[in-house]
């Protein structure tokens, strides 16, 4: 299929459903989690999932890559990996009693690609990844080497232990198309896992797409950009990217848990999330439109970690999310 | 019932047949909310002038100004309420459960998105045309606003109707006279109403005149409204009929403020007193002196309590000081018991000194009556001995109480002649006497202390 070709949105709408029954066989519960995973990867962007450990993280990214028919490099991040470790390295090989430098690829040239616990890596390592994750290649001893496509970083992130890690930086946090926070399983959850875990049975996704079908997915990811979209629900985007902003409040509806809690807004990145995640969520619906539900579903994981909070925000336990829900209130839709 | 939308119909006409209603919806609202008032300003204007409070031209501006007033009003709230094509696709939106299917139909520019997108996006637009009907889901509902501003237009209206005529006796006269001599001046240059407009030039001369009592204006203004009525039947010209019609109207406005300001006379007399007879004897036939000159209550009411003084000191009150006009050359005695030894003509002169400083004006008017007054002691101004001043009474020594009822009577418009009659029936029915009360009798019956005639009134 051509570039001027387009897919038929209910070939879309199918393959996005196949694919989350497939992860759903494997992850219980997290529908959700699982459909904006998808959003983001047919999207072009990457996510960065964060709960505690044993919540199936790891487990989702690897059904994902399976049902995609994906190649899969999972990264463990720790404070001594080096950048060289992920992006790759020349190696000093002898052929035929020629000695010569040759570039080994590191675990980052894969479709999907896990950057486990990437808060405990140093920030020198940390952005090899992410720079890897914006310009789609990387460059090692000035030769530039392009990433596989499509390509996709799931990094995780722990909440919890804090001690001996470093923080991503804001401007590589912004990086990420979504934000998804891993939730821990409901009881009736828990049980199926618990079923599936522990018994002689153990459930596998199946691929839903041939071996390294990168022009299906390439296609999927050219129909959801021609999702149409209505001008007065993009104003309403650039009104709730523009209301998160404390700097920029002059002549917009203020709010003043924004002044009192945010450091800085959004970047322009945050409404690109959005409306690209609001046209994914419209075309697994079936639509070939945006409308205000679907920018309402993503705003979340597109703003939340784009929301730097200030120090009265922390010392009073206030999260993105509260202040993401005030500003939700009280901008208009028309 | 649903009515079945054509088949061919595009889902985008629906969304613009939508505003086009809603846009009409909100004009007619606006009309509806601003219309009263200016309805309401207009026939205030129209009354006003009717009373001569505007003229002419103030009228047609200040008409003028409403109406633009009005417009600018309803074009106002006529523009944020008027929906855009995009409101109207979301109400439709919002109406058919179609997750804005109308809106982004109406919105979007063809040319940025694939034309099977758009062909797409039109059929299930279609699809979702058909739950809505814009007559059931859109009809027309009166604002409450609406509701208020007619309520409360026609209540000013009203009230403007009942307050006008109580305050068209506080009008400005002068406002009246300019009318009318505007009017006069209009109508002399016309062949025809030459003698009308001269008429009202000189009423409007004669209204200016403080001197010339309120009836006289009254039934001239009368006389020449009729006149000018019977004129405007006969006139042919539209011209004439119109500046006849509206000098007529002015009349109207004098009769309405000579009558109010006869009323505020009656109502400064009303409330009961004790009025002189004498006074009015020696003050001749007008009924504007009968108050004294002054016509406010002030004058008769400082009259009255003079009065009341006056009568204590003659009474013999010894803690009361009596006033200077009464200290008459041997009146030590301070009692209006006549002392039997002296001469009735003596006693009669006491006697008026005792009571005399009625009133000033009365004063006034008594000293140029045509007899030069007895030499030696005055006679007291307002009583005169037999044969003295033109018509006084002879040897009166009695006061006149009009009570409030005689008074309330008198200001319902009794004519002259029957206010006379009764006066001089109640003149007839007061005892006249001068005959001294007889001296004290010890052990004598208690109903022969007979309190003096002059202040039986008075007590009661």
């Amino acid at each position: 299929m051509g570039k001027g070709e387009v897919m038929e949105p209910e070939q879309f709408r199918e393959i996005f459903k196949r694919l989350q029954t497939e992860v759903q066989k494997v992850i219980v519960g997290h529908d959700d989690l699982i459909r904006k995973v998808l959003i983001a990867f047919f999207a072009g962007g990457h996510v960065l999932l964060e709960g505690v450990p044993g919540l199936g993280k790891t487990l989702l990214v690897k059904s994902l890559s399976r049902a995609l028919g994906m190649s899969f490099k999972r990264i463990q991040f720790t404070p001594d990996l080096m950048p060289s470790d992920i992006v790759g390295t020349e190696v000093l090989t002898d052929t035929n009693g020629r000695r010569e430098f040759q570039f080994k690829q590191g675990p980052i040239f894969a479709h999907v690609v896990l950057a486990d616990e990437i808060n405990r890596a140093t920030p020198k390592t940390q952005s090899a990844v992410l720079e890897a994750m914006e310009e789609k290649q990387v460059t090692v001893f000035g030769d530039s080497h392009i990433l596989a496509s499509p390509f996709i970083v799931l990094a995780t992130q722990n909440p919890i232990e804090l001690e001996g890690t470093y923080p991503l930086p804001e401007a590589q946090l912004d990086r990420f198309f979504f934000k998804l926070l891993v939730a821990p399983p409901a009881p009736a959850e828990l049980r199926e896992i618990l079923k599936r875990t522990t018994g002689i049975e153990s459930g596998d996704a199946t691929k839903v797409l041939p071996d390294d079908d990168s022009g299906t997915v390439n296609e999927m990811k050219y129909l959801l950009r021609q999702v149409m979209i209505a001008p007065p629900i993009e104003d309403y985007v650039v009104r709730l990217v523009h209301a998160t902003q404390a700097e920029a409040q002059n002549g917009g509806p203020v709010q003043r848990s924004v002044k009192q809690y945010i450091r800085f807004g959004s970047s322009p990145r945050g409404a690109q999330s959005i409306i690209l995640g609001a046209k994914g969520n419209a075309l697994a619906e079936g639509r070939v439109h945006v409308s205000y539900e679907d920018v309402e579903k993503v705003i979340f994981p597109a703003l939340r970690h784009r929301l730097i909070l200030n120090f009265q925000a922390e010392a009073e336990n206030i999260s993105a999310d509260q202040v993401l829900g005030d500003v939700i209130k009280k901008v208009p839709r028309n | 019932m649903q009515s079945e939308p054509d088949e061919g119909e595009r889902p985008e006409k629906l969304i613009y047949r939508l505003a086009a209603k809603l846009r009409h919806q909100a004009l007619l609202d606006s009309l509806l909310i601003f219309s009263p008032p200016v309805g309401a300003a207009i026939y205030i204007i129209a009354v006003l002038f009717g009373a001569a409070w505007l003229g002419q031209i103030p009228m047609l501006v200040s008409a003028a100004l409403v109406m633009v007033l009005g417009c600018f009003a309803v074009v106002l709230r006529y523009r944020p309420a008027a929906p855009s094509v995009s409101a109207a696709a979301q109400l439709l939106d919002r109406q058919a459960a179609a997750k804005d299917h109308f809106l982004t139909l109406a919105t979007v520019k063809p040319a940025d998105w694939p034309a099977s997108f758009l062909s797409r996006l039109r059929r299930e637009t279609s699809g979702f045309s058909h739950r809505v009907e814009l007559k059931r889901d859109f009809p027309y509902r009166l604002k409450s606003s609406a509701y208020w501003s007619f309520g409360l237009s026609l209540l000013a209206a009203i009230l403007i109707s009942f307050l006008l005529p109580l305050t068209a006796s506080v009008a400005r006269p002068g406002v009246l006279q300019d009318r009318l001599r505007a009017l006069g001046q209009e109508m002399a240059l016309k062949p025809g109403l030459k003698k009308v407009g001269k008429d009202l030039l000189a009423l409007a001369a004669k209204l200016d005149e403080p001197k010339i009592p309120l009836e006289e204006k009254q039934t001239q203004a009368q006389e020449l409204k009729k006149e000018i009525e019977e004129q405007q039947k006969k006139e042919e010209q539209k011209d004439n009929r119109d500046l006849l019609g509206q000098a007529a109207s002015a009349l109207e406005g004098v009769e309405q403020q000579q009558a109010g300001g006869q009323e505020r006379k009656d109502e400064q007399k009303g409330g009961g007193g004790i009025q002189s007879d004498v006074r009015q004897q020696g003050q001749g036939k007008s009924e504007q002196s009968q108050g004294g000159s002054g016509d406010s209550k002030g004058d008769s009411s400082a009259q009255l309590s003079t009065e009341l003084q006056q009568g204590k000191t003659a009474q013999g009150n010894p803690k009361e000081p009596s006033s200077e006009k009464n200290q008459q050359p041997g009146d030590a005695k301070q009692d209006n018991q006549p002392d039997p030894s002296r001469s009735g003509k003596e006693q009669n002169k006491e006697q008026m000194g005792k009571t005399e400083g009625g009133s000033k004006d009365g004063a006034g008017k008594e000293k140029s009556s045509e007899e030069p007054p007895p030499q030696g002691v005055s006679p007291a101004e307002r009583f005169y001995k037999g044969g003295e001043g033109k018509e006084g009474i002879k040897n009166a020594r009695y006061v006149t109480v009009q009570l409030p009822e005689e008074i309330a009577a008198e200001g319902k418009g009794e004519s002259r002649a029957t206010k006379e009659s009764k006066a001089s029936r109640a003149r007839n029915q007061v005892p006249v006497s001068n005959v001294p009360l007889p001296a004290h009798v010890p052990n004598a019956p208690s109903e022969k202390q007979q309190v003096p005639i002059e202040y039986r009134g008075m007590i009661r």
